[in-house]
């Protein structure tokens, strides 16, 4: 189960959060994104293997907590997305996959000429297709 | 497909299902486009400075979605940290995906350590246009060298790009020559880089 998204633009400015569930914890969830911030700050500057690894995209589990974990993303332009599941087996290709639907939604969203770089994203159609993406991620791993 | 039997006919043009497209828009729309842009901003502006800035910031909105677009395409998908990675990127990839071709020469500049130059010699934008006596140096290609201003930005090497005529001996009329000069900050980390 998918609890939330997030963009964060690439001087940490938040782009984008979206939960997926109905608690009450919007602030914890925030407080999680912004600490995994950190993490991805550390692997970005200190990287642990060298050579063709050095520029991947996919970031893998950042930060892992007793009911959930976080996975990150950093695209060619610093910007982040960060996931935040409960679920405690995923594959690696499927994890992947949805980050790709995410980086294409994310670049229609900003190829909007009256998206101002920086700040939050507004648009209706893309909220819809974050969601649509989250809902199609969870049903597609199961058989 | 493989395999059909006879192409299905379409009764009403509305059924035939949408091409993919390629990815190419006319020349000539572009430059109707173009010209009308520039008219647009020579009624906002009373000097041609101004109008500049204005061809510029238009360029440089294209340049950051430019980038992220490019980023999200390429399969290799790396991100560039060092200077001449970002120049060869924006000097083949990007002028192939915007002009169709890539431009004709980058070279380093010889007076100072930071400029770097990419010379066309004609920039498409400016295929249909002719400047007129009166308006002296003033050159389109302010359009483009604000889509260079706006990539660099973006991937995190600020510069202050510009475009200029270079005439040349043998060409009726004279080169465009893009100045990219990068910021102090990008030189100092290009250098403790290594």
């Amino acid at each position: 189960m998918i609890v939330c998204v997030a963009v964060v633009g690439h001087q940490n400015n938040p782009v984008f959060l979206q939960s997926f569930t109905d608690s009450d914890d919007a602030l914890k969830l925030h407080h999680i994104v912004h600490c995994s911030l950190d993490v991805i700050d550390e692997r970005v500057n200190n990287p642990k293997k060298s050579g063709p690894t050095l520029n991947d995209t996919f970031l893998g589990v950042l930060y892992p907590m007793d009911d959930c974990k976080v996975y990150g993303y950093l695209t060619n332009t610093n910007v982040k997305f960060i996931m935040v599941t409960t679920d405690t087996d995923l594959k690696d290709g499927d994890l992947r996959s949805f980050f790709k639907d995410l980086h294409s939604a994310y670049v229609d969203a900003v190829s909007n000429p009256f998206h101002i770089p920086g700040k939050k994203i507004t648009s209706k159609s893309f909220a819809e297709r974050v969601s649509s993406i989250v809902k199609s991620f969870g049903s597609g791993s199961t058989f | 497909m493989i395999g059909a039997g006879k192409m299905k006919q379409y009764g009403n043009v509305l059924e035939k299902p949408l091409s993919k497209g390629r990815h190419e828009v006319s020349l000539s729309a572009f430059a109707f486009l173009f010209s009308e842009l520039v008219q647009y901003n020579q009624t906002q502006v009373d000097n041609i400075a101004e109008l500049e800035r204005r061809l510029e910031d238009a360029g440089y909105a294209v340049g950051a979605r430019v980038l992220e677009l490019l980023c999200h395409r390429e399969k290799g998908n790396r991100r560039e940290t060092r200077l001449l990675g970002i120049l060869s990127f924006v000097h083949s990839t990007v002028w192939k995906v915007l002009f169709g071709k890539v431009a004709d020469s980058l070279e380093k500049g010889t007076e100072h350590e930071d400029e770097y130059m990419i010379s066309e010699k004609e920039l498409l934008v400016n295929r249909f246009i002719s400047i007129p006596k009166d308006m002296g140096t003033f050159n389109c290609g302010a359009f483009v060298a604000g889509i260079v201003r706006g990539v660099l930005d973006s991937a995190g090497f600020p510069a202050v790009v510009t475009a200029h005529f270079v005439p040349m001996e043998g060409l009726q009329r004279p080169r465009t020559t893009i100045l990219i000069k990068f910021a102090e900050e990008v030189i100092k980390r290009e250098a403790r880089l290594g």
